[in-house]
């Protein structure tokens, strides 16, 4: 390791403080602000901490237990948005819409990404960068067709348009990044299992699975992330309050100039909490092959 | 260029009909494995595409029926005030976002690339901005930015900076601005990592090399590092660009697009025309042309991709 100079040392030291500031410092107001009671939340001067920490907001989204500080003024009940109770609600949807995008997405998108890190067929190279050109259309020039397809089909409003439209926006990329793990594993484990008379099914079923199981977790748990988050579709094909995902009962309900932010911010801290569950093993598993993909 | 990503040791030990029959085995496995996604694909991307281009030259309406009309939605749209407005406004964010984009994620990127106590934590944490929806980026710097009661106008009070509140999100060049905070936010982690696993690929040996030849270390940046970096530098500068042409859900949630139109972007704008004015057929049409300036950028990153990268021969 080289010597650094006072001059750097302190350089490096003010970059990281700056950075973790930036990084961390919305996440701590937002804590901050789902405890701190709306009187308090909306004075001038700020009276941040003029009362100890404050859990109506929480007790709220999950029991509908309307908090002390808001019958205190009456003219605040007003501003407790109903919506916010269907953050449980709109959790579960997310969850399980997602959830089944990964399967989907695992599924398909291994079948395919084996046929293109190993075998030969006419079309290979064409149909692999067709797949991954259709993901960088931006998706609001595919909104208006998704919708009128959704609605002709009479799925609006369920989870199986949702469903449907994530896996296809998540699949180049299981692919991509499938394709790429399946070879780096040595063709010659193939082969051996082959010259047993293996099918190309049975190899990937036995054999490359199994040694890709830690690119599998990471691309899983990735497409599931991007399916937990997306916004536009879901906004779309979702109307109704009780079928909407996290990210749209979220969106809209910032947009409503009536909402109690003490609540909201709560309700983006449960939110939260499956995304601050996955990033350690989506990091562990995704981002570090990544970079060391690159590295090689 | 060696074959190896078929079994072909095997093929070749056989008498040439059989090794016909084996190739052709493999050759329908691998039709059949990608069919699925192949087709699901297809499904949604060339019929949508298809339909979006079918509906921009027609004219939907309740009274008159549907009639073709021929490049008349283009020309309402393209020659729309609000259309101008929407361009110029995206064209903005991109001028200015990308750029502080790409000089923030290399800084980032040198400086986690140093050996520090709380750089472990640091990697990871970069993390949240980037995994939280991007909905929610936009709601956390409301907060953050909001007029009456935001997290740092009462900071900035509290500390006795300001007399009275900023009104951070109705003047139109401040809530651009904090727009663009949040773009940044949300985006930088990722062309971080990008440029960190491109600096360490580095081989160390061309720094020394650059020490030994006494190079300052502004030198040894320009002379090694920057090259070094520059293939990412142009893949990370192009997808984001791609992702300033896609922004929506921060906008929706963080500023509705407002002050008035300042931060209406391109995609907020068709969003607004189509599912808030009802105006499917200028939609399509809008939908067309944010489509094709995407592919011109996408032609762009694929020539900027050094050739077989991705289903190269070697394995």
């Amino acid at each position: 390791m080289r010597r650094r100079s006072p001059a750097q040392r302190a350089l490096i030291a003010a970059g990281a403080v700056l950075l973790a500031l930036f990084w961390f410092g919305p996440f701590v107001l937002v804590g901050i602000g789902s405890v701190i009671p709306e009187g308090n939340l909306l004075s001038f001067p700020p009276r941040w901490f003029a009362n100890p920490p404050f859990l109506g907001n929480y007790r709220y989204i999950f029991t509908g237990e309307i908090p002390q500080t808001y019958l205190e003024r009456g003219a605040l009940r007003s501003m407790i948005s109903q919506e916010v109770r269907l953050v449980p609600r709109a959790m579960l949807n997310s969850v399980l819409i997602a959830t089944a995008v990964m399967f989907l997405s695992l599924t398909l998108g291994s079948l395919a990404a084996y046929a293109y890190a190993r075998l030969r067929f006419p079309g290979r190279v064409a149909t692999f960068n067709f797949i991954l050109i259709s993901r960088l259309i931006p998706t609001v020039a595919l909104a208006i067709p998704y919708y009128a397809i959704v609605l002709r089909l009479g799925l609006l409003n369920t989870h199986w348009a949702l469903i449907a439209i994530y896996t296809v926006l998540t699949l180049p990329f299981s692919i991509l990044v499938l394709t790429l793990y399946f070879r780096t594993i040595p063709a010659e484990v193939d082969e051996a299992a082959q010259v047993e008379g293996a099918s190309p099914l049975q190899v990937l079923r036995h054999i490359t699975l199994p040694l890709s199981l830690p690119s599998l977790v990471g691309t899983g748990l990735f497409t599931f992330m991007l399916a937990y988050s997306e916004f536009l579709f879901g906004l779309l094909i979702s109307t109704s309050a009780r079928t909407r995902t996290l990210p749209v009962t979220l969106g809209t309900l910032s947009t409503n100039p009536d909402v109690a932010w003490g609540l909201m911010m709560a309700s983006i801290v449960v939110g939260s909490v499956p995304t601050l569950l996955l990033v350690i093993p989506v990091w562990r598993f995704m981002v570090r092959g990544l970079m060391s993909g690159a590295v090689q | 260029m060696g074959d190896t990503t078929a079994p072909r040791g095997q093929a070749q030990a056989l008498p040439v009909e059989q090794r016909w029959s084996y190739r052709w085995r493999l050759a329908r496995s691998g039709l059949l494995m990608t069919l699925p996604a192949l087709l699901v694909i297809a499904a949604f991307t060339v019929y949508p595409f298809w339909y979006a281009l079918n509906e921009s030259v027609h004219l939907s309406s309740p009274i008159l029926g549907r009639r073709f009309v021929g490049l008349d939605n283009f020309r309402n749209v393209i020659t729309s005030p609000y259309f101008l407005d929407a361009a110029r406004t995206t064209l903005i964010f991109g001028v200015i976002a990308v750029p502080v984009l790409v000089v923030l994620g290399v800084l980032v990127a040198l400086l986690l690339n140093e050996r520090f106590p709380g750089n472990t934590l640091l990697r990871a944490g970069m993390l949240l901005p980037w995994a939280i929806p991007a909905s929610v980026v936009g709601i956390i710097w409301k907060w953050v930015f909001l007029d009456s009661w935001g997290a740092l106008n009462a900071g900035l009070y509290s500390l006795g900076l300001i007399d009275s509140y900023i009104s951070w999100l109705t003047t139109p060049w401040l809530a651009r601005f904090a727009v663009i905070v949040a773009f940044t936010w949300s985006q930088l982690p990722l062309v971080a990592i990008l440029l960190l696993a491109a600096l360490q690929a580095i081989p160390d040996e061309l720094y020394e090399a650059a020490a030994i030849d006494g190079a300052s270390a502004v030198a040894r940046f320009w002379a090694v590092t920057l090259p070094g970096i520059r293939p990412m530098l142009v893949i990370v500068t192009l997808y984001e660009i791609l992702m300033a042409l896609n922004i929506f859900d921060i906008t929706y949630a963080m500023t509705g697009g407002g002050p008035g139109t300042a931060t209406s972007l391109l995609t907020y704008y068709i969003w607004a025309e189509t599912f808030k004015m009802l105006n499917f057929g200028n939609g399509a049409a809008l939908a067309v042309v944010i489509a094709l300036l995407a592919l011109a950028f996408i032609a762009a990153i694929i020539r900027a991709l050094p050739k077989e990268a991705l289903l190269g021969e070697h394995a």
